[in-house]
């Protein structure tokens, strides 16, 4: 959050800590984990919807609550978005630290 | 007649006659709004122009063209416009596409603006800057209004705006467009752009090709994008707004497993009950008065064929529409409640679920329920849809829903074939029953058709959906009341334009042909011919020709049938509330042809406006006739079952 620069671009590799390398996607993250987008699994047609909203690689996303029927709201650049799980699935993600977003 | 509904409802993006005055005088400056939804752009739009602003066509909720007037304080004036929110200009959205022809200078109806007002929220600045660039390319006078200023301060924030001004190379204006705070730096921007006056003509620019549509890879553009603005803010020292502990606490409950669709169904149930019990004393009062207002005027005026005109056609037929503007109008002011308030975003991500089962998704669930007052307003509203196959089978579907043209024909035939027996108690009476029954078979043939839609015309990749969950907030009543306004202009237009014509047409039919100078016994007048022609097709139905003519007479619209079958039975009081009509009803229907009808009007597209509104949204006539023929057909077969069912 503190360099808008690094954060926007691929992470050195001193984040590439055992623990933290590995990649996961949104849909499984748990509640409250803040992770970094590494990539968006989905046809360049569709991607414009989520780039224009701030989801970016490099971008940090944390999960903060579940809608009724399990699909996963994320915190993005303060401002919350829904989005279907089916989707989540298609974000590829690595974790990055614990704590508020 | 189809030019004249062109006129009324198809001024979406100023193409029509009727919006020849949209355009700004050429000796005022023209000034348009942009900026994300949910920024507080339309507030900001109210304040500045107050009722001195009109809209071009039947307003969705948040979705159309509203120009208007800014008066500055040395009574020059300035004309605005308020362009529907946008995250981009991929014109994926009709939204975007007619932002982007505004501000390109193509927009049929509209020159390209003189300057530009770009409204961001400043609590979460960062994505919404994303706009900043492509604006700032078309080269026109900018001002950045960073709204929300007070939220940004209360939760937290930061933001140095000299340096943000600066790096941009942009004038800023922190404002509050609820409260009206820091209005006053955008007047002065006004007053600079009606110094300068209107530009000269120029050539149309291009947004699609410069900043906006990066040429490819996409995720590169979009993120060097990002980065130069993650830079600018970083130097601004900008810290976004904490969360919304008010909006944590809330979304808590309003998206509990068990209390989010609690209370959804709890507030759909809430509107369609304010919609017919509360909107009933108003309507009633309001029919009392046009009956007695035509009385008094007929007592005063000699039997003539003009009084008969006057009263039986124009008086009646225009009143007959009349009535449903209190119920319009409660619709109206729920759903803007319900979306200024920010609740509308988290109904639609609790119903996307639902509806991406039939095959629709979240963003499709305001126009569905905005189609139980009227399918035009919903078909307009559409436009939030992002994915265009998915907006297309969302505006089909949406005249299945019983709008209340539908109920006055409803309550006639009920009242006159269902006796009332206790079903459930107190709670549920047959006739009710019947009527929810008829509510639950149009949502049914919605569901049925939006699946097939989507597994044959509309076949495609399941779309994306993603909502932006705004922060709570208060609805400013000076919003809600001017969007009322909108709607009782747009809805007296619609009365005075297309019910006006038809029930003059329709009066017409029944005087020719003229027999001794007199009007023809109904059966022989033209509209009774027309019933008889009919009378083969629909004997299977169980109709006679009578009920032809009320279904030749509802073409243009639902309602005109009770009027027409009142004026075919010769009774006095023709509404659907009358006796006599009921008793003459029982006589030529039996139950099995009652069914029927009410099951033809459950499905058959007998509206003109919502086809005009098809072939507009549309743009062409291949949608508009596949739906008319489509739930025609729907309509027959369904109320030949019907009659033979029973």
């Amino acid at each position: 959050m503190t360099d808008p620069v690094s954060r926007a671009t691929r992470p050195g590799p001193d984040a590439a800590l055992a623990d933290f390398s590995a990649e996961l996607r949104l849909v499984d993250v748990p509640l409250m984990q803040v992770v970094e987008l590494v990539r968006i699994d989905l046809p360049e047609d569709q991607l414009e919807p989520l780039l224009e909203r701030g989801v970016l690689p490099g971008c940090r996303l944390c999960p903060i609550r579940r809608s009724p029927f399990g699909d996963p709201i994320v915190r993005v650049d303060g401002s919350l978005l829904a989005l279907r799980r089916e989707m989540a699935g298609c974000l590829c993600v690595r974790r990055i630290a614990d704590g508020p977003h | 007649m189809a030019d004249l509904v062109a006129t009324d409802c198809h001024a979406v993006a100023g193409r029509s006659a009727g919006t020849a005055t949209l355009d700004a005088p050429p000796d005022r400056a023209l000034v348009a709004l942009i900026g994300p939804p949910n920024s507080g752009k339309s507030t900001l739009f109210n304040r500045l122009t107050g009722l001195r602003q009109k809209v071009a066509n039947y307003p969705g909720v948040t979705v159309e063209k509203h120009v208007g007037r800014a008066r500055l304080t040395d009574q020059r004036i300035v004309e605005l416009v308020d362009l529907p929110g946008v995250n981009g200009f991929s014109a994926r959205t009709l939204d975007e596409r007619i932002t982007r022809d505004v501000l390109e200078g193509r927009a049929d109806g509209i020159r390209a603006p003189d300057a530009l007002i770009l409204v961001v929220d400043v609590t979460r600045l960062e994505p919404q800057l994303m706009l900043v660039e492509p604006v700032l390319e078309l080269g026109l006078p900018t001002l950045l209004v960073l709204n929300m200023a007070d939220e940004l301060d209360a939760r937290n924030g930061r933001l140095d705006d000299g340096v943000l001004a600066h790096r941009l190379g942009v004038e800023t204006a922190r404002t509050n467009a609820r409260s009206g705070h820091g209005l006053e730096a955008v007047r002065r921007f006004l007053i600079d752009v009606a110094d300068q006056g209107p530009a000269a003509p120029r050539s149309p620019r291009d947004l699609s090709r410069s900043a906006a549509r990066p040429p490819l890879p996409i995720v590169e553009a979009f993120a060097s994008r990002r980065r130069r603005i993650a830079g600018i803010v970083d130097e601004a020292s900008y810290r976004p707004a904490g969360p919304s502990k008010l909006s944590e606490r809330l979304d808590s409950i309003f998206l509990h497993r068990v209390w989010g669709p609690v209370v959804f169904l709890a507030l759909a149930v809430l509107v369609f009950q304010a919609i017919f019990t509360w909107a009933t004393p108003l309507m009633d009062g309001l029919e009392a008065l046009i009956a007695s207002s035509g009385e008094a005027m007929a007592a005063r005026l000699p039997e003539s064929w003009f009084r008969s005109l006057l009263i039986d056609g124009v008086w009646a037929g225009v009143g007959s529409v009349l009535v449903f503007l209190p119920q319009i109008l409660v619709l109206f002011l729920f759903l803007g409640i319900l979306e200024d308030s920010g609740y509308m975003a988290r109904a639609a991500v609790i119903a996307d679920r639902m509806m991406y089962r039939v095959g629709l998704q979240g963003r499709a669930f305001l126009p569905l329920l905005s189609a139980y007052a009227c399918a035009v307003p919903a078909i307009l509203s559409a436009r939030t849809v992002e994915n265009e196959r998915d907006r297309i089978a969302t505006i089909f579907v949406a005249p299945f829903m019983t709008c209340s043209a539908r109920l006055p024909v409803y309550a006639l035939l009920i009242a006159a074939f269902i006796p009332e027996r206790a079903i459930l108690g107190p709670v549920l009476g047959t006739r009710a029953a019947t009527l929810l029954g008829l509510y639950l078979l149009g949502a049914l043939a919605a569901v049925v058709t939006a699946f097939a839609l989507k597994r044959t015309f509309l076949r495609g990749k399941a779309s994306a959906f993603l909502m932006e969950l705004p922060p709570y907030r208060l609805p400013s009543p000076r919003s809600l009341a001017l969007r009322l306004v909108d709607r009782t202009r747009i809805f007296l237009r619609r009365a005075g334009r297309i019910i006006l014509l038809v029930t003059v047409v329709l009066w017409g039919m029944t005087q020719v042909p003229r027999i001794g100078g007199e009007a023809p016994p109904i059966e022989e007048s033209v509209l009774g011919r027309s019933g008889q022609v009919l009378e083969p097709a629909i004997r299977p139905l169980g109709f006679d020709w009578r009920i032809g003519v009320g279904l030749v007479s509802s073409l243009a619209a639902r309602e005109v049938i009770v009027g027409t079958l009142g004026t075919i039975y010769g009774v006095e009081d023709g509404s659907e509330t009358s006796m006599e009509l009921r008793a003459r009803l029982q006589r030529d229907l039996d139950l099995g042809g009652a069914i029927a009808l009410l099951v033809f009007f459950a499905f058959a597209l007998q509206c003109m406006s919502t086809v005009a509104v098809m072939r507009r949204e549309t743009a062409g006539w291949k949608w508009p006739l596949l739906q008319w023929g489509y739930m025609l057909l729907l309509a027959y077969v369904g109320a030949l079952a019907a009659n033979w069912l029973i």
